[in-house]
């Protein structure tokens, strides 16, 4: 299933190899970072993410991966160089994102339809559209069930999904997860990362990923961007060839996933 | 009543009590809802009696009255009209006072939280004014709106403002930047961030603040009343006690009571409406 019939999307990528070719949607160029006073947190900091591409930021705590993601997200602004996005340079908000924290910023006074269905009320999206997408989205995540529940009253899992669901709602070109699924226990995590990978082979979505985890980095993401600590620069980028449609439970015993994961662990003690 | 239910069923959410039968338990909460009724009801039942008994025995009957005399006023009263005109003058005062007072509030408090740097300067004037005991605003203020009904609204919705203003402020103040963050990155201007998430998120305070100051404004009406005024219940109050009539206190003072009853109630009800998502959830802590 294709993103349910959407008119105002833009021309999907190429389903061709997602870590290939494709244009880039986010250049950061020489980029530096600090705020104003303080130290530098990124210094001279290059990244292109590709469309259709799911990009990991992998490094320790305090190296900058969440500054990077602001960045992209327009909350802050580079002290030099430039973020382009889509072609241009950001200005203010980035508006075509989607950011799904660690934190729970469902809004804990409307339901799980309701908050899915907010970013569509910002953009005024006609009624009869904004249900029906809402309908599909909820569908997609498995949270029907679950539509007249408020926060209070969901699992940890469900609460991710929700978020996740109104991430992806409004369509936005590229989706960042800043550790989404740090705060679950392990078997949770399998589980939504599962679910993660096949909603976003589905949409052809752009990822890019932040965490501090080895194994969630190469199992998800078609390229690992390794980062050293402060000021924080790119140490490596290893690229993953296992593909949109992966088996998340093959991987994990192959061969090929272990031979990575020792590359990522040794790369990250230099 | 609800403490009771919700406490009762903490341990469920987290497991603890999941071996224990069920049909016991429903037994036992439902026996125990039944009996606390029964309870309440004999407490105000015995004590109706004991007042009846003591009264003229123990304790003067000029000082104290007794039930069925107040009942006797009250029924006076209530058929010949006095005490529906009285109350209509102090509930108009209450309601009004209570609406300028809390609408006033809400819009200066939004404000100082909303403009940090105005909120800043004008603070220590706000707590200032606000520990200065109100009461001893009343003889300026008969000074300035004389001794008519503008004056006790006023009076009254001087009290309520600084209770849900300081609500007002502290709940505004108090929502997530990260929940405005998200919706930011959804495209919502900044009035859509005030009303999809500020106000919502700030409701919680502004009706504890509404719930805090009803019985406020009605204080501030009858002080008012008994003050300067030659209408409202609070006149009542007070020509009765002067009058050595302490059945006149006594059904002035319950009618009091249930119209305080009565605005409480209605106000949960209203605020219960917006703010239904709080009781929700197995393990809710506030």
């Amino acid at each position: 299933m294709a993103r349910p019939d959407h008119a105002t999307r833009q021309a999907q990528p190429s389903p061709v190899d997602r870590a290939g070719g494709g244009q880039p949607l986010v250049t950061l160029e020489n980029l530096t970072f600090g705020y104003p006073g303080g130290e530098t947190i990124l210094e001279d900091l290059d990244l292109r993410v590709r469309q259709g591409e799911f990009l990991a930021l992998l490094g320790p705590s305090g190296c900058g991966k969440t500054t990077i993601m602001n960045l992209v997200a327009g909350f802050v602004r580079p002290r030099q160089g430039t973020v382009v996005f889509d072609g241009a340079p950001l200005r203010g908000i980035n508006t075509r994102v989607g950011y799904m924290t660690q934190g729970d910023t469902l809004l804990p006074w409307r339901t799980v339809a309701k908050n899915v269905q907010l970013p569509l009320e910002i953009r005024a999206t006609p009624r009869a559209r904004a249900n029906q997408l809402v309908d599909s989205y909820l569908g997609m995540l498995h949270l029907s069930d679950a539509r007249d529940r408020f926060p209070s009253e969901l699992s940890g899992g469900m609460k991710r999904r929700a978020l996740l669901a109104r991430s992806l709602i409004y369509e936005p070109a590229m989706l960042l997860m800043d550790e989404p699924f740090a705060a679950l226990d392990a078997q949770l995590r399998e589980a939504l990362h599962r679910e993660l990978l096949s909603t976003v082979a589905q949409l052809r979505q752009t990822v890019m990923f932040v965490t501090h985890d080895i194994s969630e980095s190469i199992l998800l993401a078609d390229r690992v961007i390794v980062l050293g600590t402060q000021p924080a620069g790119i140490l490596a980028e290893v690229v993953i060839p296992f593909g949109a449609d992966r088996d998340l439970a093959e991987i994990r015993l192959s061969n090929e996933y272990l031979g990575l994961e020792r590359k990522v662990r040794d790369l990250l003690r230099q | 009543m609800t403490t009771t239910n919700r406490l009762a069923a903490e341990p469920t959410a987290v497991g603890a009590s999941e071996r224990r039968p069920v049909p016991r338990k429903r037994r036992e909460s439902g026996l125990t809802n039944t009996r606390l009724w029964l309870w309440r009801i004999f407490l105000v039942v015995a004590f109706v009696v004991c007042w009846e008994l003591a009264s003229g025995r123990i304790v003067s009957e000029l000082m104290v009255s007794r039930p069925t005399a107040v009942a006797e006023r009250l029924w006076t009263w209530i058929t010949d009209g006095t005490l529906g005109e009285h109350i209509l003058v102090t509930a108009q005062a209450t309601g009004l006072g209570f609406a300028l007072g809390a609408g006033a509030g809400m819009l200066v408090g939004y404000i100082t939280a909303s403009f940090r740097r105005f909120g800043d300067v004008v603070e220590p004037a706000m707590t200032a004014l606000y520990t200065m005991p109100r009461l001893a605003l009343a003889p300026l203020f008969i000074l300035w709106f004389g001794l008519g009904m503008q004056f006790r609204v006023i009076f009254a919705s001087v009290i309520v403002f600084f209770l849900v203003y300081f609500n007002t402020h502290f709940g505004v103040k108090d929502v997530k930047g990260e929940l405005i963050a998200a919706v930011r990155l959804m495209g919502a201007s900044r009035r859509e961030v005030a009303i999809k998430v500020v106000i919502p998120s700030a409701l919680v305070w502004v009706a504890a603040g509404f719930k805090l100051s009803v019985p406020y404004a009605l204080i501030g009406v009858v002080v008012g009343e008994m003050l300067a005024s030659d209408q409202g219940l609070g006149y009542l109050l007070q020509r009765s006690a002067n009058q050595f009539n302490a059945s006149g206190t006594f059904a002035t003072i319950i009618t009091l009571l249930v119209i305080a009853l009565l605005l409480d109630f209605i106000l949960t009800r209203l605020t219960g409406r917006f703010l239904g998502w709080r009781s929700k959830g197995a393990l809710n802590p506030l």
